[in-house]
Protein backbone atom coordinates (compact mmCIF):
# COMPACT_ATOMS: atom_id res chain seq x y z
CA UNK A 1 0.00 0.00 0.00
CA UNK A 2 2.79 2.38 0.79
CA UNK A 3 3.66 4.70 -2.03
CA UNK A 4 6.61 6.87 -2.71
CA UNK A 5 6.61 10.45 -3.81
CA UNK A 6 7.71 9.32 -7.25
CA UNK A 7 4.71 7.03 -7.63
CA UNK A 8 2.16 9.55 -6.50
CA UNK A 9 0.25 11.29 -9.25
CA UNK A 10 1.45 14.77 -9.89
CA UNK A 11 -0.77 17.42 -8.42
CA UNK A 12 0.33 19.67 -11.23
CA UNK A 13 -0.51 23.32 -10.99
CA UNK A 14 -3.01 22.91 -8.18
CA UNK A 15 -1.44 21.55 -5.02
CA UNK A 16 -4.78 21.90 -3.26
CA UNK A 17 -6.59 19.37 -5.41
CA UNK A 18 -5.78 16.25 -3.40
CA UNK A 19 -6.50 15.64 0.27
CA UNK A 20 -3.54 14.64 2.44
CA UNK A 21 -2.50 11.08 1.65
CA UNK A 22 -2.00 8.59 4.49
CA UNK A 23 1.46 7.20 5.17
CA UNK A 24 0.84 3.72 6.61
CA UNK A 25 3.39 2.28 9.01
CA UNK A 26 4.07 -1.21 10.29
CA UNK A 27 1.16 -1.03 12.73
CA UNK A 28 -1.43 0.81 10.65
CA UNK A 29 -0.88 -0.86 7.27
CA UNK A 30 -3.56 -3.56 7.84
CA UNK A 31 -6.18 -0.82 8.33
CA UNK A 32 -5.49 0.51 4.83
CA UNK A 33 -5.13 -2.95 3.33
CA UNK A 34 -8.57 -3.91 4.64
CA UNK A 35 -10.15 -0.76 3.21
CA UNK A 36 -8.63 -1.57 -0.17
CA UNK A 37 -10.57 -4.84 0.01
CA UNK A 38 -13.79 -3.11 1.00
CA UNK A 39 -13.60 -3.97 4.69
CA UNK A 40 -13.47 -1.68 7.69
CA UNK A 41 -11.20 -3.32 10.25
CA UNK A 42 -9.99 -1.95 13.55
CA UNK A 43 -7.16 -2.94 15.83
CA UNK A 44 -8.17 -5.32 18.62
CA UNK A 45 -6.39 -7.13 21.43
CA UNK A 46 -6.26 -10.86 20.79
CA UNK A 47 -6.24 -11.61 24.50
CA UNK A 48 -8.70 -9.27 26.22
CA UNK A 49 -10.71 -8.04 23.24
CA UNK A 50 -10.13 -4.31 23.76
CA UNK A 51 -10.47 -2.26 20.58
CA UNK A 52 -7.59 0.16 20.11
CA UNK A 53 -7.61 3.34 18.05
CA UNK A 54 -5.10 4.52 17.02
CA UNK A 55 -3.73 0.99 16.55
CA UNK A 56 -0.97 -0.36 18.78
CA UNK A 57 1.39 -3.28 18.37
CA UNK A 58 0.51 -4.46 21.88
CA UNK A 59 -2.62 -3.89 23.94
CA UNK A 60 -2.38 -0.90 26.27
CA UNK A 61 -4.41 -2.73 28.90
CA UNK A 62 -2.94 -6.23 28.98
CA UNK A 63 0.04 -6.02 26.60
CA UNK A 64 -1.48 -8.83 24.55
CA UNK A 65 -0.82 -9.13 20.82
CA UNK A 66 -3.19 -7.21 18.58
CA UNK A 67 -4.74 -7.94 15.19
CA UNK A 68 -7.20 -6.22 12.92
CA UNK A 69 -10.77 -7.44 13.02
CA UNK A 70 -13.71 -6.39 10.85
CA UNK A 71 -16.29 -4.13 12.44
CA UNK A 72 -19.96 -3.84 11.50
CA UNK A 73 -19.43 -0.37 10.07
CA UNK A 74 -22.34 1.09 11.99
CA UNK A 75 -22.10 3.87 14.52
CA UNK A 76 -23.31 7.18 15.85
CA UNK A 77 -22.21 10.73 15.14
CA UNK A 78 -20.55 11.77 18.40
CA UNK A 79 -19.76 15.26 17.13
CA UNK A 80 -19.22 16.96 13.77
CA UNK A 81 -18.07 20.10 12.02
CA UNK A 82 -19.07 21.76 8.81
CA UNK A 83 -15.95 22.83 6.98
CA UNK A 84 -16.61 26.03 5.05
CA UNK A 85 -13.10 27.13 4.17
CA UNK A 86 -10.18 25.35 2.59
CA UNK A 87 -7.79 24.89 5.48
CA UNK A 88 -6.66 21.42 4.42
CA UNK A 89 -6.07 20.40 0.80
CA UNK A 90 -8.72 18.48 -1.05
CA UNK A 91 -12.53 18.52 -1.34
CA UNK A 92 -12.47 22.10 -2.57
CA UNK A 93 -15.42 21.34 -4.85
CA UNK A 94 -17.30 19.84 -1.92
CA UNK A 95 -17.24 22.85 0.41
CA UNK A 96 -18.92 23.00 2.77
CA UNK A 97 -18.26 19.39 3.77
CA UNK A 98 -19.04 17.56 6.99
CA UNK A 99 -16.51 15.67 9.11
CA UNK A 100 -17.72 13.72 12.11
CA UNK A 101 -16.28 11.69 14.89
CA UNK A 102 -18.20 8.47 14.42
CA UNK A 103 -18.48 6.32 17.51
CA UNK A 104 -18.49 2.73 16.35
CA UNK A 105 -20.97 0.28 17.82
CA UNK A 106 -18.26 -2.17 18.86
CA UNK A 107 -17.08 -0.24 21.92
CA UNK A 108 -18.04 2.93 23.78
CA UNK A 109 -15.60 5.69 22.90
CA UNK A 110 -14.12 3.88 19.87
CA UNK A 111 -14.18 6.66 17.29
CA UNK A 112 -13.12 7.31 13.74
CA UNK A 113 -12.98 10.70 12.05
CA UNK A 114 -14.70 10.53 8.68
CA UNK A 115 -16.61 12.55 6.13
CA UNK A 116 -20.38 12.27 6.27
CA UNK A 117 -21.96 11.97 2.83
CA UNK A 118 -25.41 11.90 1.36
CA UNK A 119 -26.96 14.48 3.67
CA UNK A 120 -27.46 18.23 3.78
CA UNK A 121 -24.91 19.57 6.29
CA UNK A 122 -27.73 21.41 8.06
CA UNK A 123 -29.42 18.08 8.80
CA UNK A 124 -26.48 16.44 10.57
CA UNK A 125 -26.91 16.05 14.32
CA UNK A 126 -25.03 14.52 17.22
CA UNK A 127 -26.57 11.10 17.76
CA UNK A 128 -27.26 10.49 14.08
CA UNK A 129 -27.01 6.82 13.14
CA UNK A 130 -24.62 6.20 10.28
CA UNK A 131 -23.18 3.32 8.26
CA UNK A 132 -19.80 3.05 6.56
CA UNK A 133 -19.34 2.87 2.84
CA UNK A 134 -16.20 2.92 0.79
CA UNK A 135 -14.85 5.65 -1.42
CA UNK A 136 -11.70 6.10 -3.44
CA UNK A 137 -9.45 8.68 -1.86
CA UNK A 138 -8.65 11.29 -4.52
CA UNK A 139 -5.08 10.52 -5.47
CA UNK A 140 -5.73 6.97 -6.57
CA UNK A 141 -3.82 4.88 -4.05
CA UNK A 142 -6.16 4.49 -1.10
CA UNK A 143 -9.71 3.66 -0.14
CA UNK A 144 -11.38 5.44 2.78
CA UNK A 145 -14.49 4.74 4.81
CA UNK A 146 -17.05 7.52 4.71
CA UNK A 147 -20.37 7.39 6.52
CA UNK A 148 -23.94 7.92 5.39
CA UNK A 149 -27.06 8.31 7.53
CA UNK A 150 -28.73 4.93 8.02
CA UNK A 151 -32.34 5.96 7.67
CA UNK A 152 -32.03 8.83 5.25
CA UNK A 153 -33.22 12.25 6.25
CA UNK B 1 12.33 17.79 50.11
CA UNK B 2 10.06 20.55 48.92
CA UNK B 3 6.93 19.26 47.26
CA UNK B 4 5.95 22.61 45.80
CA UNK B 5 7.32 25.27 43.53
CA UNK B 6 7.37 27.88 46.28
CA UNK B 7 10.82 29.31 46.41
CA UNK B 8 10.90 30.04 42.69
CA UNK B 9 9.91 33.33 41.15
CA UNK B 10 9.65 35.08 37.81
CA UNK B 11 11.84 38.16 37.91
CA UNK B 12 12.14 39.30 34.31
CA UNK B 13 9.95 39.48 31.23
CA UNK B 14 10.77 40.39 27.64
CA UNK B 15 9.28 40.15 24.17
CA UNK B 16 9.75 41.09 20.56
CA UNK B 17 7.21 43.11 18.61
CA UNK B 18 4.13 41.07 17.69
CA UNK B 19 3.41 41.35 13.96
CA UNK B 20 1.60 39.40 11.27
CA UNK B 21 4.74 38.79 9.25
CA UNK B 22 8.12 39.83 10.56
CA UNK B 23 10.55 38.59 7.93
CA UNK B 24 12.81 37.70 10.88
CA UNK B 25 14.34 34.43 12.00
CA UNK B 26 13.18 32.68 15.12
CA UNK B 27 16.71 33.04 16.49
CA UNK B 28 16.61 36.82 16.08
CA UNK B 29 13.25 37.23 17.78
CA UNK B 30 14.02 34.80 20.61
CA UNK B 31 17.34 36.52 21.27
CA UNK B 32 15.62 39.89 21.42
CA UNK B 33 13.02 38.65 23.89
CA UNK B 34 15.69 37.00 26.05
CA UNK B 35 17.86 40.13 26.11
CA UNK B 36 14.86 42.24 27.08
CA UNK B 37 13.87 39.84 29.83
CA UNK B 38 17.35 39.97 31.32
CA UNK B 39 17.57 43.76 31.02
CA UNK B 40 14.18 43.94 32.72
CA UNK B 41 15.56 42.28 35.84
CA UNK B 42 19.02 43.83 35.77
CA UNK B 43 20.83 40.61 34.90
CA UNK B 44 23.25 39.87 32.09
CA UNK B 45 24.13 36.85 29.99
CA UNK B 46 26.88 36.09 32.49
CA UNK B 47 24.23 35.48 35.16
CA UNK B 48 22.32 32.93 33.07
CA UNK B 49 23.07 29.23 33.38
CA UNK B 50 19.81 27.71 32.18
CA UNK B 51 17.70 27.99 29.04
CA UNK B 52 14.56 26.18 27.97
CA UNK B 53 11.88 26.44 25.33
CA UNK B 54 8.98 24.46 23.98
CA UNK B 55 8.29 24.15 20.29
CA UNK B 56 6.87 21.92 17.61
CA UNK B 57 10.30 21.67 16.05
CA UNK B 58 9.87 25.08 14.49
CA UNK B 59 12.30 27.30 16.37
CA UNK B 60 15.90 27.97 17.26
CA UNK B 61 16.89 25.87 20.26
CA UNK B 62 17.88 26.91 23.77
CA UNK B 63 21.62 26.48 23.32
CA UNK B 64 21.54 28.55 20.12
CA UNK B 65 19.56 31.38 21.67
CA UNK B 66 21.77 31.39 24.77
CA UNK B 67 24.86 31.57 22.61
CA UNK B 68 23.34 34.35 20.51
CA UNK B 69 22.90 36.60 23.53
CA UNK B 70 26.39 35.97 24.89
CA UNK B 71 26.02 33.05 27.30
CA UNK B 72 29.33 31.18 27.11
CA UNK B 73 28.79 28.18 29.35
CA UNK B 74 25.20 27.04 29.56
CA UNK B 75 24.79 24.49 32.33
CA UNK B 76 21.16 23.45 31.76
CA UNK B 77 19.47 23.36 28.37
CA UNK B 78 16.13 21.72 27.73
CA UNK B 79 14.11 21.78 24.52
CA UNK B 80 10.59 20.49 25.02
CA UNK B 81 8.44 19.15 22.20
CA UNK B 82 4.95 20.53 22.50
CA UNK B 83 2.65 23.47 22.12
CA UNK B 84 0.15 25.11 24.41
CA UNK B 85 -0.26 21.83 26.24
CA UNK B 86 3.30 21.88 27.51
CA UNK B 87 3.76 25.51 28.64
CA UNK B 88 3.04 24.82 32.28
CA UNK B 89 5.41 21.86 32.38
CA UNK B 90 8.13 23.95 30.79
CA UNK B 91 7.83 26.88 33.20
CA UNK B 92 7.40 24.56 36.18
CA UNK B 93 10.37 22.56 34.92
CA UNK B 94 12.50 25.68 34.91
CA UNK B 95 11.41 26.39 38.47
CA UNK B 96 12.22 22.82 39.46
CA UNK B 97 15.68 23.18 37.92
CA UNK B 98 16.25 26.25 40.05
CA UNK B 99 14.90 24.66 43.22
CA UNK B 100 16.98 21.53 42.74
CA UNK B 101 20.18 23.45 42.07
CA UNK B 102 20.60 22.40 38.45
CA UNK B 103 20.54 26.05 37.43
CA UNK B 104 20.33 29.39 39.17
CA UNK B 105 18.88 31.66 36.51
CA UNK B 106 16.76 30.15 33.74
CA UNK B 107 15.34 31.85 30.65
CA UNK B 108 12.13 30.31 29.30
CA UNK B 109 11.09 31.38 25.81
CA UNK B 110 8.74 30.63 22.95
CA UNK B 111 9.12 32.10 19.49
CA UNK B 112 6.91 31.76 16.43
CA UNK B 113 8.03 32.73 12.93
CA UNK B 114 6.02 33.06 9.75
CA UNK B 115 6.76 29.46 8.81
CA UNK B 116 4.48 28.33 11.63
CA UNK B 117 0.75 28.70 11.15
CA UNK B 118 -1.30 26.02 12.81
CA UNK B 119 -4.71 27.10 11.55
CA UNK B 120 -4.11 25.92 7.99
CA UNK B 121 -2.19 23.04 6.50
CA UNK B 122 -2.61 23.63 2.79
CA UNK B 123 0.88 22.35 2.07
CA UNK B 124 0.31 19.00 3.73
CA UNK B 125 0.31 16.28 1.09
CA UNK B 126 1.02 13.30 3.34
CA UNK B 127 0.18 12.49 6.94
CA UNK B 128 1.53 9.81 9.21
CA UNK B 129 0.83 8.90 12.82
CA UNK B 130 -2.71 9.40 14.06
CA UNK B 131 -3.19 12.11 11.45
CA UNK B 132 -3.33 9.44 8.74
CA UNK B 133 -6.85 8.54 9.88
CA UNK B 134 -8.11 12.12 9.83
CA UNK B 135 -6.14 13.98 7.17
CA UNK B 136 -7.60 12.07 4.21
CA UNK B 137 -11.04 13.33 5.28
CA UNK B 138 -9.93 16.94 5.19
CA UNK B 139 -9.66 17.04 8.98
CA UNK B 140 -6.21 17.93 10.27
CA UNK B 141 -5.88 21.32 11.99
CA UNK B 142 -6.69 22.68 15.47
CA UNK B 143 -9.66 24.91 14.54
CA UNK B 144 -11.35 21.78 13.25
CA UNK B 145 -10.52 19.73 16.35
CA UNK B 146 -11.83 22.28 18.81
CA UNK B 147 -14.88 23.11 16.73
CA UNK B 148 -15.62 19.40 17.16
CA UNK B 149 -15.36 19.86 20.94
CA UNK B 150 -17.52 22.96 20.80
CA UNK B 151 -20.28 21.20 18.88
CA UNK B 152 -20.48 18.47 21.49
CA UNK B 153 -20.71 21.08 24.26
CA UNK B 154 -23.54 22.79 22.40
CA UNK B 155 -25.31 19.45 22.12
CA UNK B 156 -24.87 18.54 25.79
CA UNK B 157 -25.26 21.91 27.49
CA UNK B 158 -27.08 24.12 25.00
CA UNK B 159 -24.27 26.67 24.73
CA UNK B 160 -24.70 29.02 21.78
CA UNK B 161 -22.91 31.12 19.23
CA UNK B 162 -23.82 34.18 21.32
CA UNK B 163 -22.03 32.60 24.29
CA UNK B 164 -18.86 32.19 22.25
CA UNK B 165 -19.33 35.72 20.96
CA UNK B 166 -19.49 37.08 24.49
CA UNK B 167 -15.98 35.74 25.05
CA UNK B 168 -14.65 37.14 21.77
CA UNK B 169 -16.19 40.56 22.39
CA UNK B 170 -14.91 40.75 25.97
CA UNK B 171 -11.36 39.83 25.06
CA UNK B 172 -11.26 42.30 22.20
CA UNK B 173 -12.58 45.00 24.52
CA UNK B 174 -9.64 44.30 26.82
CA UNK B 175 -7.15 44.45 23.93
CA UNK B 176 -8.20 48.02 23.14
CA UNK B 177 -6.11 49.09 26.15
CA UNK B 178 -3.11 47.00 25.16
CA UNK B 179 -0.70 48.76 22.78
CA UNK B 180 1.12 45.47 22.15
CA UNK B 181 -2.00 43.70 20.86
CA UNK B 182 -2.31 43.07 17.14
CA UNK B 183 -6.12 43.40 17.10
CA UNK B 184 -7.38 46.44 19.02
CA UNK B 185 -10.55 47.51 17.24
CA UNK B 186 -13.60 46.79 19.38
CA UNK B 187 -16.09 44.29 18.00
CA UNK B 188 -19.77 43.83 18.73
CA UNK B 189 -21.74 40.64 19.03
CA UNK B 190 -23.11 41.36 15.55
CA UNK B 191 -19.59 41.66 14.20
CA UNK B 192 -18.87 38.30 15.76
CA UNK B 193 -22.00 36.66 14.36
CA UNK B 194 -21.36 38.15 10.92
CA UNK B 195 -17.75 36.97 10.75
CA UNK B 196 -17.26 34.19 8.24
CA UNK B 197 -17.47 30.53 9.03
CA UNK B 198 -14.18 28.71 9.31
CA UNK B 199 -15.06 25.30 10.72
CA UNK B 200 -18.64 25.54 11.89
CA UNK B 201 -19.46 26.09 14.75
CA UNK B 202 -16.30 28.28 14.66
CA UNK B 203 -16.29 31.62 12.94
CA UNK B 204 -13.29 33.80 12.22
CA UNK B 205 -13.59 35.59 15.58
CA UNK B 206 -13.49 32.29 17.45
CA UNK B 207 -9.92 31.77 16.30
CA UNK B 208 -6.75 33.23 17.75
CA UNK B 209 -4.60 35.63 15.81
CA UNK B 210 -1.51 33.82 14.53
CA UNK B 211 1.50 36.11 14.41
CA UNK B 212 5.28 36.29 14.54
CA UNK B 213 6.93 37.11 17.84
CA UNK B 214 8.79 35.91 20.91
CA UNK B 215 8.30 36.06 24.67
CA UNK B 216 10.86 35.25 27.34
CA UNK B 217 10.61 35.08 31.12
CA UNK B 218 13.41 34.73 33.67
CA UNK B 219 12.98 32.26 36.54
CA UNK B 220 15.21 32.20 39.60
CA UNK B 221 15.06 31.57 43.33
CA UNK B 222 13.02 33.74 45.65
CA UNK B 223 16.24 34.52 47.56
CA UNK B 224 17.92 35.89 44.47
CA UNK B 225 14.70 37.62 43.41
CA UNK B 226 14.74 39.69 46.58
CA UNK B 227 17.85 41.50 45.30
CA UNK B 228 16.42 42.31 41.88
CA UNK B 229 14.58 45.48 40.84
CA UNK B 230 10.99 44.30 40.46
CA UNK B 231 8.53 42.87 42.92
CA UNK B 232 9.05 39.12 42.48
CA UNK B 233 6.18 37.08 41.13
CA UNK B 234 6.12 33.77 42.98
CA UNK B 235 5.03 30.39 41.68
CA UNK B 236 2.39 29.10 44.05
CA UNK B 237 1.85 25.77 42.33
CA UNK B 238 1.34 24.02 39.02
CA UNK B 239 -0.42 20.98 37.65
CA UNK B 240 -0.66 19.17 34.34
CA UNK B 241 -2.86 16.43 32.92
CA UNK B 242 -2.49 14.18 29.91
CA UNK B 243 -4.92 11.53 28.71
CA UNK B 244 -5.49 9.48 25.57
CA UNK B 245 -1.98 10.15 24.34
CA UNK B 246 -3.13 13.60 23.32
CA UNK B 247 -5.68 12.21 20.87
CA UNK B 248 -8.43 14.75 20.30
CA UNK B 249 -10.52 12.09 18.57
CA UNK B 250 -10.41 9.56 21.40
CA UNK B 251 -10.63 11.93 24.42
CA UNK B 252 -13.68 10.67 26.24
CA UNK B 253 -15.77 13.79 26.76
CA UNK B 254 -15.48 16.58 24.22
CA UNK B 255 -17.63 18.92 26.30
CA UNK B 256 -14.69 19.37 28.68
CA UNK B 257 -10.92 19.41 28.46
CA UNK B 258 -7.74 18.43 30.32
CA UNK B 259 -8.77 20.99 32.92
CA UNK B 260 -11.30 18.50 34.26
CA UNK B 261 -8.29 16.66 35.74
CA UNK B 262 -5.94 19.60 36.20
CA UNK B 263 -8.27 21.81 38.23
CA UNK B 264 -8.68 19.63 41.32
CA UNK B 265 -4.96 18.86 41.20
CA UNK B 266 -4.03 22.54 41.02
CA UNK B 267 -6.47 23.74 43.67
CA UNK B 268 -5.34 20.94 45.98
CA UNK B 269 -1.66 21.75 45.52
CA UNK B 270 -2.12 25.49 46.05
CA UNK B 271 -4.88 25.45 48.65
CA UNK B 272 -6.62 28.04 46.51
CA UNK B 273 -9.99 28.15 44.77
CA UNK B 274 -11.46 30.17 41.91
CA UNK B 275 -12.70 32.91 44.25
CA UNK B 276 -9.07 33.58 45.23
CA UNK B 277 -8.01 34.42 41.67
CA UNK B 278 -7.82 38.07 40.57
CA UNK B 279 -6.54 37.63 37.03
CA UNK B 280 -7.21 34.58 34.86
CA UNK B 281 -5.05 34.25 31.77
CA UNK B 282 -7.06 31.51 30.13
CA UNK B 283 -5.44 29.77 27.18
CA UNK B 284 -7.59 30.85 24.27
CA UNK B 285 -6.45 29.32 21.01
CA UNK B 286 -10.20 29.47 20.45
CA UNK B 287 -13.12 31.03 22.30
CA UNK B 288 -14.37 27.58 23.17
CA UNK B 289 -11.12 26.73 24.93
CA UNK B 290 -11.94 29.51 27.38
CA UNK B 291 -15.49 28.25 27.77
CA UNK B 292 -14.58 24.64 28.52
CA UNK B 293 -11.61 25.33 30.78
CA UNK B 294 -13.32 28.18 32.65
CA UNK B 295 -16.06 25.73 33.59
CA UNK B 296 -13.60 23.00 34.45
CA UNK B 297 -11.58 25.26 36.74
CA UNK B 298 -14.79 25.95 38.62
CA UNK B 299 -15.49 29.60 37.91
CA UNK B 300 -19.03 28.68 36.92
CA UNK B 301 -21.18 25.67 36.12
CA UNK B 302 -21.32 23.91 32.76
CA UNK B 303 -23.26 25.95 30.24
CA UNK B 304 -23.10 29.21 32.21
CA UNK B 305 -20.05 30.87 30.71
CA UNK B 306 -22.04 33.02 28.30
CA UNK B 307 -24.18 34.45 31.08
CA UNK B 308 -21.09 34.94 33.23
CA UNK B 309 -19.37 37.03 30.56
CA UNK B 310 -22.50 38.97 29.61
CA UNK B 311 -23.03 39.91 33.25
CA UNK B 312 -19.61 41.57 33.33
CA UNK B 313 -18.20 39.06 35.76
CA UNK B 314 -15.11 38.35 33.60
CA UNK B 315 -13.89 41.93 33.41
CA UNK B 316 -12.94 44.89 35.61
CA UNK B 317 -15.31 45.23 38.55
CA UNK B 318 -16.46 41.64 38.17
CA UNK B 319 -15.39 38.38 39.77
CA UNK B 320 -12.14 37.82 37.88
CA UNK B 321 -10.55 39.61 34.95
CA UNK B 322 -10.12 37.13 32.10
CA UNK B 323 -7.28 37.89 29.71
CA UNK B 324 -6.81 41.61 30.40
CA UNK B 325 -4.30 41.75 27.52
CA UNK B 326 -6.84 40.44 25.04
CA UNK B 327 -5.48 36.91 25.03
CA UNK B 328 -4.33 34.89 22.08
CA UNK B 329 -7.54 35.96 20.36
CA UNK B 330 -6.56 39.63 20.25
CA UNK B 331 -3.06 40.26 21.59
CA UNK B 332 -1.77 37.47 19.39
CA UNK B 333 -0.72 33.86 19.49
CA UNK B 334 2.66 33.29 21.11
CA UNK B 335 1.54 29.83 22.13
CA UNK B 336 0.50 30.95 25.59
CA UNK B 337 3.78 32.31 26.91
CA UNK B 338 2.42 35.82 26.45
CA UNK B 339 -0.15 34.87 29.12
CA UNK B 340 2.75 34.50 31.56
CA UNK B 341 4.12 37.90 30.53
CA UNK B 342 0.74 39.48 31.21
CA UNK B 343 0.28 37.74 34.55
CA UNK B 344 3.67 39.01 35.73
CA UNK B 345 2.91 42.54 34.54
CA UNK B 346 -0.42 42.52 36.38
CA UNK B 347 1.03 41.18 39.63
CA UNK B 348 3.77 43.78 39.55
CA UNK B 349 1.13 46.47 39.17
CA UNK B 350 2.76 47.63 35.93
CA UNK B 351 -0.05 46.97 33.45
CA UNK B 352 -0.88 50.64 32.96
CA UNK B 353 -4.33 51.40 31.57
CA UNK B 354 -5.40 47.81 31.91
CA UNK B 355 -4.11 47.21 35.45
CA UNK B 356 -6.38 45.02 37.53
CA UNK B 357 -6.42 46.92 40.78
CA UNK B 358 -5.03 45.07 43.75
CA UNK B 359 -4.13 41.97 41.70
CA UNK B 360 -2.41 39.46 43.98
CA UNK B 361 -3.04 36.11 42.31
CA UNK B 362 -3.08 35.07 38.67
CA UNK B 363 -4.14 31.77 37.15
CA UNK B 364 -2.39 30.94 33.89
CA UNK B 365 -3.73 28.01 31.91
CA UNK B 366 -2.22 26.32 28.88
CA UNK B 367 -3.41 23.77 26.42
CA UNK B 368 -6.68 22.47 25.07
CA UNK B 369 -8.35 19.14 24.60
CA UNK B 370 -6.81 16.04 26.16
CA UNK B 371 -3.70 17.64 27.58
CA UNK B 372 -2.60 20.84 29.24
CA UNK B 373 -1.84 22.43 32.54
CA UNK B 374 -2.09 25.51 34.70
CA UNK B 375 -0.19 27.36 37.35
CA UNK B 376 -0.84 30.11 39.84
CA UNK B 377 1.37 33.10 40.42
CA UNK B 378 1.18 35.28 43.51
CA UNK B 379 2.66 38.53 44.79
CA UNK B 380 3.64 36.80 48.02
CA UNK B 381 5.09 33.36 48.56
CA UNK B 382 2.36 31.12 49.92
ZN1 LIG C 1 -5.67 -6.63 25.97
Amino acid sequence: MTTTHEERPSVGADPLSLPPQPVPDAVTAPFWAALAEGRLAMCRCGDCGLWLQPPLERCRRCAGPTRFADVAGTGTVYSFIVQHRATVPGYLDDLPYVVALVELDEQAGLRLPARIVGVDPAQVRCGLRVRAEFADLPGGDFTVAVFRPVDGL
Amino acid sequence: MSRSLEGAAVVGIGRSPFVRSSGRTTLSMAAQAAREALADCGLTAADVDGFTCYSTGDSAGPSQVAHAIGVDDLGWSLSVLGGGNIVTSTVAGAAAAVLSGQAEVVVVYRVLGSQTRYGRALERIEVDGEGQFAGPHGYLVPPQWFAMFCRRHQYEYGSTAADLGAIAVQERDHAVRNPHAVARSPITLDDYLNSRWISEPFRLFDCCYEIDGAVAIVVTSAERAADLPHRPVHLLGAADSNRFGGSVDQWDDLSCMYSRDTAPRLWSRTGLQPADIDVACMYDCFTFTVMATFEDFGFCAKGEVGDYFRAGRATYGGDVVVNPHGGLLSEGYIHGLNHHYEAVLQLRGEAGDRQVSGAETALVTSGAGPFGGALVYGTAAA
